[in-house]
């Protein structure tokens, strides 16, 4: 195993990378620093410091706090602020990538630099391509919050640099805001709240369009200062997002847990107790990620019953048909319509 | 409110003189010298309080169970006093008990009937200052603020101009939305960081509460939109109001450059919020288009 997980303990952000960022944001909007940390294990003095770090613990209690001060327009700031953040080497390099797939293997590489908590999978449809956005540890009731921003930051980053925004898709699983005019100004594309899974979609010729700011040098110079960065902060994903990803390559064949832990290079019960600190089990994480994809391809509408039970690993299409009304509630057919 | 309590006052006045008469049937007055005038005066003045609660409760309370409960207590309370003051010029015949049960008797019940009463009146109370506590949050509740920009937010805005429309369509008074927004603020906040774009913000926020007058709901309406309620305004005094505040804008600096915003009013026509703001941002749209200006260039300082 090359790549290490992390859990809610291990001090793995850099406080100037985001957090001092967020503090920055929730004192000008009335919160008080000293309350913000109170009973987390960042201090005042830490903060002006280059090099000190935090648990992804305390970085979800903070936004937890943020969460309450009212402003709903927090997520989508704080990803500008993320953007364009001159201490993070990551966000200066994106403008200067080549094009959107050389600028989204990039930050999908160094994802842990800026965002550990979430991770992404990607489908092909017939004009889309799909990013399908998934928390790679237990995000407890910050998960929306931490979605939300994640998704605001690529479709600021591709409306930026492509300038054309509108031809995107989002879908989010969040409720909808009590009062869409207050964040329908950053969403340059339609978005539908409520939906089973959190979704870009991006249009195949998004992809290869180069992009204005394009500067090989800088970008080449950028990613060593990402790599440098690397040796202090090293490459690390959340068990969920191991585990989901493996259940993915391996798909239609299923892996089994002792399969998935063998791979991870520990006992499967290990597994088991580390997935029931996080409040998960791996039935839950594999039912969720075939729910997910199940839901991307019925919104698709060509595939029948048997052919998406073939794909997602079920002897017969009366299995998935089952499983399928056990996850959502609804039978198949509710979702083969093209989502409007 | 005494109106609405007639029929109880003349229960009182007819079982007060009922009373009178009865012991004046049934007795006879005491000589002169038997009067003791120290007994007198204490059961005069208690009741004489006795009907101050009376009529006090009467005058004071709408109709209702509480009241209803209280005014029963009183006026036995006040039965019983009045007897017990009679008594003290009148001489019962020894035979007679009726007299002495009907002074003792309807006291301790008409202190059980008050004290219920005023338990009853004490709940609701508990209520009336819920209910106003909630009326009070409506109105001026902290958590509606915006916390950047210490304005109202959209839950203000559509509560009050939902009040303000239907109370201007009653009176047939012009009322007017001022809508106002920052140009290229995206892109200002990429060049110059959130920072100064909090403080633009936060500046235009104490600009605009200066420079509107005391009657106009100022409110955020979204990031970079501002939307304001001009009441008993017609089209053409928004326009100057608008006018006024372009100049004013312009003396707002952040970051070393004049931010550029577009103003829109328009005066109300219909009755629901929602398709008056809409209406507003329609109409912003289409003086943006108007006034188009040219595509911010970082470093050039154009606008």
């Amino acid at each position: 195993m090359t790549v290490a997980i992390f859990d809610h303990n291990e001090k793995n952000l850099l406080l100037q990378h985001s957090v001092t960022a967020l503090l920055h944001l929730a004192q000008r909007r009335g919160a008080c620093l000293h309350k913000l940390l109170h009973g987390t294990q960042i201090f005042e003095q830490d903060l002006s410091r280059p090099d000190s770090r935090c648990h992804h613990r305390d970085w979800l209690t903070l936004l937890g706090r943020c969460q309450q001060l009212a402003s709903p327009e927090l997520p989508f700031i704080l990803a500008d602020a993320l953007l364009h953040n001159p201490a993070l080497a990551l966000s200066q390099s994106l403008p200067k990538a080549p094009h959107l797939a050389g600028c989204l293997r990039q930050l999908w590489y160094f994802r842990h630099q800026m965002l550990p908590g979430v991770f992404t999978l990607v489908q092909h449809t017939e004009q889309y391509r799909v990013l399908l956005l998934k928390p790679a540890l237990q995000l407890g009731p910050q998960q929306g919050f931490i979605l939300n921003l994640a998704m605001a930051l690529l479709v600021q980053l591709i409306q930026h640099h492509t300038g054309r925004g509108n031809n995107l898709r989002v879908q989010l699983k969040q409720a909808a805001p009590s009062h869409p005019a207050q964040i329908s100004s950053y969403w340059p594309c339609p978005v539908s709240f409520g939906q089973p899974v959190d979704a870009l979609y991006i249009p195949h010729e998004l992809w290869f369009q180069p992009w204005p700011e394009h500067h090989a040098g800088e970008f080449r110079a950028y990613r060593r200062a990402c790599y440098q960065l690397n040796r202090r902060l090293p490459r690390q994903r959340g068990l969920f997002e191991i585990l989901q990803r493996q259940l993915y390559r391996t798909m239609p064949a299923t892996l089994s847990l002792e399969q998935a832990a063998s791979l991870l290079g520990c006992s499967s019960s290990s597994v088991k107790r580390l997935l029931q600190q996080q409040g998960s089990s791996y039935a839950a994480l594999a039912d969720d990620l075939r729910c997910d994809l199940a839901t991307l391809l019925l919104c698709q509408g060509k595939l029948s019953n048997k052919q998406l039970a073939s794909q997602l690993g079920y002897s017969d299409e009366h299995n998935f048909r089952r499983a399928f009304k056990r996850w959502t509630g609804n039978v198949p057919s509710s979702l083969r319509l093209p989502v409007s | 409110m005494w109106q609405q309590h007639l029929d109880k006052l003349t229960l009182a006045a007819v079982l007060l003189l009922a009373a009178l008469l009865l012991a004046l049937q049934l007795g006879d007055v005491k000589s002169w010298a038997a009067i003791d005038w120290l007994d007198i005066l204490g059961e005069g003045i208690v009741l004489a309080v006795a009907l101050s609660w009376l009529t006090l409760n009467l005058l004071n309370r709408p109709a209702g169970r509480v009241t209803d409960w209280l005014y029963y207590g009183s006026l036995l309370l006040s039965c019983s006093f009045a007897l017990d003051l009679l008594d003290e010029f009148l001489r019962y015949p020894a035979h007679v008990r009726t007299m002495s049960w009907l002074e003792s008797v309807p006291a301790p019940l008409g202190m059980l009937a008050l004290t219920y009463g005023l338990m009853g009146w004490h709940q609701e109370q508990r209520q009336i200052n819920r209910q106003l506590r909630g009326r009070e949050r409506f109105l001026r509740d902290h958590r509606l603020l915006d916390p950047l920009t210490q304005l109202y937010g959209l839950d203000y805005l559509y509560a009050v101009l939902n009040r303000e429309l239907a109370l201007h369509q009653q009176q047939r008074l012009p009322l007017s939305i001022l809508m106002l927004d920052i140009d290229q603020f995206a892109a200002f906040n990429r060049q110059h960081g959130t920072a100064a774009g909090d403080n633009y913000l936060i500046s235009l926020a104490e600009l605009l509460s200066s420079q509107m007058r005391e009657s106009d709901v100022i409110c955020r309406y979204a990031g970079d939109r501002f939307v304001a309620v001009l009441v008993h305004t017609e089209q053409a005094a928004a326009e100057i109001i608008a006018l006024h505040l372009q100049q004013q804008l312009q003396r707002l600096t952040a970051a070393g450059q004049t931010l550029h915003c577009s103003v829109a009013c328009i005066q109300a026509t219909q009755t629901q919020a929602t398709a008056v703001l809409k209406q507003a941002e329609l109409a912003l749209r289409a003086s943006k288009l108007r006034g188009a200006r040219p595509v911010y260039q970082p470093g050039h300082g154009n606008l």
